[in-house]
Order: C-alpha cells, then structure tokens, then sequence
C-alpha cells in the first residue's frame, strides 16, 4: 500500500469520471470530473459555493469516497479504501490545511504538530523533535507551548500547516487557507505554502473562491454545477 | 498494538480526563460506590455466616445429641425409655464411629454464695463436657478426671452466674450452695460466649461433676442427654442412624413406634443458619452488583457525552490520519482510565468500611477476599464492556460530518 513504490508516475493525481451522489437528496455535487495533477503542480480550484469544489477536494483527500469513477494516487487505486486504508493514506500521504485551522484546542502548537507522528507509531523524543523543526520552519519556534487561543489566526494556520506538513506529505490539501485571515496574514501563509512547496516538492491542491489567492497557482479550475467548466495557465511564479 | 503506543495512550487518556475533573471525579465515585458497595456487602455476608458458625461451634460442632423425652408429654401414655449409665456403655461398645462421649443431667437449683442467690441451671457431666465445646476458663480451671473419681464437691461457673453472685468480686475459691443438698467449691469462672443465635444465654449454667451431681441432686429420670462425637466429621451421618439404630434396638422400640429419644445434630442447624447467610450475602451482592451496573452506565453516559462534545475533534484527528482503531482505543482507554481508578477507590473504601463494621460487631476476618478480587475485576471490566460502545460511535464517525460538527 504504497502509491509511490513503483517507478515515479507522470501524475500524482489521476482522478477519472469521478460522480458523487448525495443519495438521500439525489443531488449529484460532483457529475463526471476528470482531474490529472503532475508532482509538484500548484491547482487552484475556484467555484461558487455548491459548485462542488470541496467535495471534489474531500475525494482527492481521501475523506470521502466517489460514488463512481476512479481516482489514482500516485498511480494506486483510492476510490474504494476501507475507513483504515484511507486513515492510513491521508496519513502518509496527504496534508490538510482547513479554512478554520482545525487544531486541538486543548493541545500546545508542539503536540497538535506532533500528532500526525504519534498515529504513525514515532517515538515520543524523535516527534517532538521532528515537529520542533516544523514550528521552527514556520517561524514558531517560540510559540511551541502556547495553545491555539492563544495564537493570532496568521499563527495557528502556521501552526496548521505545520502540522500537516511534519509528516512529509506528497500532497497538500488546503480549504480556503486564508479565508478567516486578513490580507497581511494571508500573504504570508500563501508565500509560506510556496516555499514548503519549493522545498518538498509538494503538490497543493487549494480550494478558493478568492482571485488574489488563486493568483498564486500555477493552474486555476473553474467549477460549476459538479463539473469543471474551465482551466486557466499562469506562467509558474 | 506495542507497549510504547499503549503508554502514549494511557497519556493522552489521563490528560483529556484531568481536563474535566469534577466529571471524571463523579464518573469515578459513581463506579467506587458500586465496588466498595460490592466489597462491603460481600465481607458483610462472609462476617455474619463466620460469626453464625462460631456460636454454633460453642455447642460443639460435629456431635450428635441424644436427649431423654421423659418429660414430653408429645411421647404418648407410656413413658419413655430414660437415659442410663447402660446406654452410654453400649454406646461405647458397639459405635465404632464415635470418639468422646459425654453424658449429662441437667436441673435448675437456686444458687447461693455470700448472701446472695440465683437461680441457675446445674450441669452435671464429665470433663470431656469443655473440650467438646472448646470451652476455655477464664478464670481458674476445669474440674478433672480425679474430682470426677472423687465425687468432688468442684464447680465452674458460667459467666452469667459468676457475674450475678459475685459482681465484680473473685468467684475462685468461694463456696457456693447449690439448692439445699450440695456446697461445692468454685474452681474456675468459663470465659463468656455471649448469646446463641436462638438467643439463649449460653453463659447461664453452673457445671459439676456427673457423679456429685448423681450423689447430691440425684438422677431421677437418667441423664438429660449424651453428646456422641464423631471420630471425623465424614462420619456424623453415618453415626447419628448407628446411634439411632442402637438406641431403638436396646431400648426394644417396635418397629412402628417412634422414637423414644431425640436425636439432634448441631451441624443441621449450622447448615440451615449457613445456607440462610449464604442467600443473603447473595442477596446484598446482587444489590451491590446493581450498583456496580449503575456505576458502568455512567462510564458509559460520560463517555458519549464526551464523545459528542469531541465530535469535532474526532474530525481533525481523522482527517490528519488517526485510524478508526486508534480513534477507538482513545476512547476505550478513557473509560479503561476512569474505571480502574473507580476500582481502586472502590477497594480502598470498601475493605476500610468493612475491616470497620468488622471491627465494631468484633468479627474477625470480615473482609472477603474472594469478594475484593471480584469486585476490582469487575470493576475495570467494566470499562471495557461500558466505554466499547462511546468508543465504537467515535471509531465510526464520517470525518466530513465530524469536521463539520459544531
């Protein structure tokens, strides 16, 4: 289970005809969306809200499940994991950053960075070890002990993408990551998740409905109604 | 699962409970009670029955009686066959089963030493009437073999008696008039044995040796009774039907006709006493047990409230890749956390209230072992059986819905 094993594949994302029906509305969010994503690609995808933009970005992260269609990682099947399979991938895999941050309130920035690396079974030292470097990479290494009340919005999606990128993610999934921020914060996450990506050679996949933040990808998808209704190209920044 | 992983998460347990602590603390109490109930009423049970056997046991414990029915009327017109010196020598003779036996005659006289009087029951009876019943003086000595020789004029007192005639004064070596015929000498005081089950005074009696009481109070109407001991206590029932089968046949009972003695056996009585404190210690730890169940149902209560509070939580860890099983081990381990220590504060107080109402009814060996163990067995146990459906509803949590979750 290891969607990297074999000899690297031109995309990291291969997502074919992928449907998703809300069966107990019978709405389809998602009618027919096919989505190829190189390594290391920045992809914007902008929509009005029911365009169905994060729903598709709940499938690439293995949250939730196409009702059709299939959807390689890194060239392995995902569309059909056990609850357990899925947990694992998003664990080795995959990054989420959310619009909310989403940190464990009760919890330092040290331990909610350190606890991707406590499910995969690191040791306590290396663990806060590794995420004392993360927070350091982020610029937070005095924040480690504070917990997320006591953080600015800019400092806990900081902290956030810390934490999703400690486990070093192939993919990063990021949900209006500046949408609770203000226009200096939000500079500085974006010019943060540029340089992690520089770094890592991540692929981020980030949903917006902000033309100033999608601006910062390389490849902008237009969704309406459940499908993508256009693609746009920027020179790579 | 490695012992390392089982660590962190015992952790991570403790501190999420130590977050709330007045509700782990009455989540806790909640299930202490029911342990320590389950403790406390067990030890109570086991007391009672071990206080119940050891009155008996004051009567000697594995004997079979034979008592004379001269006096019963419920006998019919002829009299019955009275206890005699022939009786116990066949007894001796032919009931290979038997160990001591020990004939007595009872009759009530009013006792009389320095100025004052009271009426007492007067035994009269071989030496071997005290160490049947493993009754020890706690004053003086027991006559012997040589005053039983002698005709000695030797009495021991009960403690009633002791206390009645002689108050707070030494009864040892005083003269005591027993009715008008016999002045004997005390030459030891029985240490008291307080009241029998029944509610009889077991410390009311003066005894003596049977043949200065043949001499001076006579032996009218035989012996009141003969005590047979069984050689092993296997042997009683056997015994006590050879016993019976002896007396009908020496006495030449017809094969219709009842009885012509009463034949009792203490061990009846004890079973009966035992078996009445064995359905109420199962009682009181059925009642217990239900608070023991009532104690999990609240694991279980908290522990879902916490898992609905947490909703959100349970979103974050699973989308960043905790699995369903780590998801659910959290929570499991919680209430494993809060059981154990409801368990141990449970055994704390409940094997200190017990060795307490032990203490205050003078039982010795209250607390019921067996009782502690299964009750901190259930009691983490019940961690397990209440916390597993909390942790399977967090395990089984859709993380798009839990993220969601407000």
């Amino acid at each position: 289970m290891s969607p990297t094993d074999d000899t690297e594949p031109r995309f990291i994302i291969e997502a074919t005809g992928i449907r998703k029906v809300f069966s107990e509305l019978g709405v389809s969010a998602l009618d027919g969306v096919d989505l190829r994503v190189a390594p290391g690609e920045f992809v914007a995808l902008r929509g009005s809200s029911g365009s169905g933009k994060s729903t598709l970005l709940n499938i690439l992260g293995c949250i939730d499940r196409p009702s059709t269609g299939t959807y390689l990682l890194g060239g392995r099947d995902v569309s059909t994991l056990t609850p357990t399979d899925a947990a694992w991938v998003r664990l080795h895999y995959l990054g989420f950053v959310f619009q909310s941050f989403h940190l464990i309130a009760a919890d330092t920035a040290l331990e909610n960075v350190a606890l991707p690396l406590f499910y995969a079974g690191v040791p306590r030292k290396d663990r806060e070890r590794r995420a004392l470097e993360m927070l350091a990479r982020v610029g937070l290494a005095d924040r480690a002990h504070h917990r997320p009340n006591q953080l600015s919005g800019g400092q806990r999606q900081r902290v956030a993408i810390a934490r999703a990128c400690v486990g070093t993610p192939k993919v990063m999934l990021a949900d209006e990551p500046t949408g609770a921020l203000d226009s200096r914060s939000s500079e500085e996450v974006m010019e943060l998740l540029l340089d992690l990506r520089r770094e890592r050679s991540l692929t981020i996949i980030l949903v917006t409905h902000e033309h100033d933040i999608a601006a910062y990808a390389e490849r902008q998808i237009f969704m309406r109604d459940g499908r993508i209704e256009k693609e746009a190209m920027h020179a790579a920044s | 699962m490695r012992p390392r992983d089982l660590v962190e998460t015992i952790r991570m347990a403790l501190a999420a409970l130590v977050r709330s602590p007045l509700r782990s603390g009455l989540t806790i109490l909640g299930l202490a009670i029911g342990v320590g109930a389950y403790i406390a009423m067990t030890s109570f049970g086991q007391g009672a029955k071990r206080a119940v056997v050891s009155q008996f046991a004051a009567l000697g414990v594995n004997v079979v009686r034979l008592q004379t029915m001269v006096d019963d009327p419920s006998v019919g017109p002829k009299p019955a066959h009275p206890l005699d010196d022939a009786d116990v020598r066949a007894l001796r003779q032919e009931l290979t089963s038997a160990g001591r036996i020990v004939p007595n005659a009872h009759v009530v006289v009013v006792a009389a030493a320095r100025g004052r009087s009271y009426s007492v029951g007067v035994i009269g009876t071989t030496p071997d009437y005290f160490s049947v019943r493993n009754w020890t003086a706690s004053a003086g000595g027991r006559f012997d073999a040589n005053d039983l020789a002698a005709r000695g004029k030797v009495c021991v007192l009960g403690a009633t008696p002791a206390h009645e005639l002689f108050g707070d004064g030494n009864p040892l070596g005083a003269t005591l008039s027993l009715g008008d015929a016999l002045t004997c000498n005390v030459v030891g005081v029985l240490a008291a044995k307080g009241l029998s089950t029944t509610g009889r005074d077991l410390d009311d009696l003066v005894v003596i040796p049977l043949t200065t009481f043949e001499s001076y109070l006579g032996l009218a109407s035989g012996y009141s009774e003969i005590e047979i001991e069984a050689l092993t206590p296997s042997l009683l029932l056997t015994m006590r039907e050879d016993a019976t089968e002896l007396m009908r046949r020496t006495h030449e009972v017809a094969t219709s006709a009842p009885h012509d003695v009463r034949i009792v056996s203490p061990a009846e009585a004890i079973r009966a006493a035992t078996n009445v404190s064995t359905i109420l210690t199962r009682l009181l730890a059925a009642i217990a047990a239900v608070s023991l169940l009532v104690g999990g149902i609240g694991i279980m209560n908290i522990q879902l409230v916490s898992v609905a509070e947490r909703t959100r939580e349970i979103g974050i860890r699973a989308a960043i890749g905790a699995s369903p099983g780590q998801i659910m081990l959290q929570f499991l381990m919680e209430a494993i956390v809060l059981s154990t220590a409801g368990a141990f504060v449970g055994v704390v107080a409940g094997v200190t209230g017990a060795w307490f109402v032990g203490n205050a009814l003078h039982w010795t060996h209250a607390i019921d072992v067996g009782g502690v163990f299964t009750a901190a067995a259930f009691g983490v146990s019940t961690g397990v059986v209440f916390g597993y459906t909390p942790a399977r509803r967090a395990a089984r949590l859709d993380p798009i819905d839990a993220l969601h979750h407000e």
